[in-house]
């Protein structure tokens, strides 16, 4: 009899530390908590502060843009990130380490700003040194060193050193190298500088391709139509400061400005009573688009549109973009 | 034991070194040198032998230090500048590793320079006079130290100051370094007591290079002792270990802006 209660203790232990396992969340892959960096100006000692308080988690498999105009902090957040800064305040974890323990570096990729990379290597010898640094076998770091030049077209620039290379091609070269390690982690800081279109289109496609493999991207940027495509969620900062974190569809979700209508042929007494009521029309090609800012207008115009027999091709909501968004924000942070 | 983090970057200050075609100058500069000690060793009075090996062991031991100070000045602060440590040093590296490995690859550089001209030396001594190769290697041996200390000397300066300050003080220190015993003989004689304890101090921090000049024995035929060579080595490993960890330590702590 005395063991039956045993037997059920211990299964209801076994149970419940399966539900302490499952209730354990998983560690973010980046943490930010209260992340502050004051500088001293060397000569006068007077102190300037390029990033205040800022926390962030970042999810494992997303891409994270991190947002804002010069001199936001961007830049000296990714520095503190790597190490390359020491925070002031609050702290960085990289995994749950510390950035300045090398083995939280280990499945890390960076790109820095504008790269500059040793000018005496061609790509070849610089992913070569890249995988060393790393600890990758020589033959290993060949291979993956000949695909990701592959990937990244410069295939045949693979023994050209690096100092007659333009911007673009070493940009491709700064994210062959931060591929080299097959990163869990990629922190690029402005990653379509210096690329033409067609190699912004291929850095997008570099970087959905990662997202599939479940690597996680931080990247900061100007260019926000790009940033807009890819990113799963984006922070906003200012001033060194956070203004804004959150998914981009949910940032923008509540921003519908106005809707579109496209009309065939728009009869002169019903463009009349369109202009009365305040609506603006333009007209695109063969067709009229009407806009009008509020729902219960947009009823009342299709009313009278249908009841008039005009032939609409279509009513669409047009939603404030990321550029209007963060110019918007901005604006508000800085009349607050 | 080297981490393979030093070792990658001792390799690439080496390809560095040799694609900048300051060592080939230097190289070519050595050679010239001594087909000018071949030159003058008739007018020698017999004296030829002597001429050629002290012209090619100083001159070797010049050149490397040139070597040494001149691309040694800049070596950390063209990093900073260029900003080509960023990339770097967000890989799983020390920042101690880093200033190791740009040690180890200038050291190696300025050794292979000393090693290439005293070859050419035991070769030009070996055919011209039929001398005996070993002689010069004792003294070979003390340069390459020497340089080691040198090169240790210029990395930890350029851990936390300019290419132009870090050439003057390193300079200063050889220049201090070699003459470290005569300084401290000056300054004892007749000084205040509160000089006289500086002087000290300073004689004690300072290199002393006259440990690794063997060149007035071996110009006389006189080899290196073992015995010197030991603490010769010993000295020098103590210098450079104490001298690459208080750089290190600098170059942990300073920020990259």
């Amino acid at each position: 009899m005395s063991t039956i209660p045993d037997i059920a203790g211990s299964r209801h232990s076994v149970a419940g530390a399966g539900r302490s396992l499952h209730a354990v969340e998983a560690l973010p892959l980046l943490r930010l908590d209260g992340l502050g960096k004051t500088y001293r100006d060397p000569m006068t000692l007077k102190p300037f502060t390029a990033v205040r308080d800022v926390t962030l988690e970042l999810e494992r498999g997303e891409i994270f843009g991190l947002l804002g105009p010069n001199g936001a902090g961007k830049t000296t957040t990714i520095k503190m990130i790597l190490g390359l800064a020491r925070p002031t305040s609050g702290r960085v974890l990289l995994d749950g380490r510390e950035p300045s323990d090398p083995a939280a570096r280990r499945k890390l990729g960076y790109l820095p700003e504008n790269p500059c990379f040793y000018d005496h290597l061609t790509p070849l010898e610089y992913l070569d040194l890249s995988g060393a640094l790393f600890g990758i076998a020589p033959d290993v770091r060949r291979s993956r060193a000949q695909e990701l030049l592959a990937r990244l077209g410069l295939a045949a620039h693979a023994r050209k050193p690096l100092r007659k290379f333009s911007k673009g091609m070493t940009q491709r070269v700064g994210l062959a190298q931060a591929l080299i390690n097959e990163p869990t982690l990629l922190v690029l800081d402005e990653p379509m500088s210096g690329l033409d279109p067609v190699g912004r289109s291929e850095v997008k496609a570099l970087l959905r391709e990662q997202r599939a493999r479940g690597v996680t991207v931080l990247m900061s940027s100007h260019v926000l139509s790009e940033t807009e495509s890819i990113c799963n969620r984006v922070a906003i900062m200012n001033a060194g400061a956070l203004v804004e974190v959150g998914a981009v569809a949910s940032l923008l979700a509540s921003g519908v400005r106005e809707w579109e209508i496209a009309v065939d042929r728009l009869p002169d007494v019903v463009a009349a009573s369109f202009r009365s009521a305040g609506y603006s029309m333009e007209p695109i090609g063969s067709r009229t688009v009407v806009r009008i800012a509020e729902g219960d207008a947009l009823q009342r115009a299709l009313r009278a549109l249908v009841e008039a027999g005009v032939f609409v091709h279509s009513v669409e909501p047009r939603r404030e973009t990321l550029e209007e968004h963060f110019v918007r924000v901005l604006g508000l942070g800085a009349a607050s | 034991m080297i981490s393979a983090g030093a070792i990658a970057i001792a390799q690439n200050t080496i390809r560095e070194a040799v694609r900048q075609r300051m060592v080939l100058v230097l190289a070519l500069f050595g050679v010239g040198l001594l087909a000018a000690s071949q030159v003058l060793s008739p007018i020698a009075l017999g004296e030829g032998q002597k001429v050629v090996t002290d012209f090619g062991l100083a001159g070797s031991s010049l050149l490397a230090t040139l070597l040494a100070v001149v691309l040694g000045s800049s070596l950390l602060h063209k990093e900073l500048e260029r900003r080509t440590i960023y990339a770097v040093m967000a890989k799983p590296i020390r920042r101690s590793e880093f200033l190791f490995g740009k040690f180890l690859g200038l050291w190696v550089t300025a050794a292979a320079l000393v090693a290439g001209m005293t070859l050419i030396v035991l070769g030009l001594l070996a055919v011209a006079y039929g001398a005996s190769p070993w002689l010069l290697l004792g003294s070979m041996a003390l340069t390459v130290i020497e340089l080691g200390v040198i090169t240790a000397i210029v990395v930890f300066f350029s851990s936390f100051t300019t290419p132009a300050l870090t050439a003057l003080f390193t300079t200063a220190t050889i220049v201090a370094g070699h003459f470290a015993d005569d300084l401290l003989y000056f300054a004892t004689q007749g000084a205040s007591a509160w000089i006289a304890r500086t002087t000290q101090a300073v004689y004690w921090l300072l290199p002393h290079l006259a440990v690794f000049n063997a060149r007035g024995q071996v110009v006389h035929g006189i080899p290196v002792e073992p015995e010197r060579l030991a603490f010769a080595a010993a000295y020098g490993l103590l210098y450079m270990t104490a001298l690459l960890l208080v750089a290190g330590v600098i170059f942990e702590r300073r920020e990259f802006r």
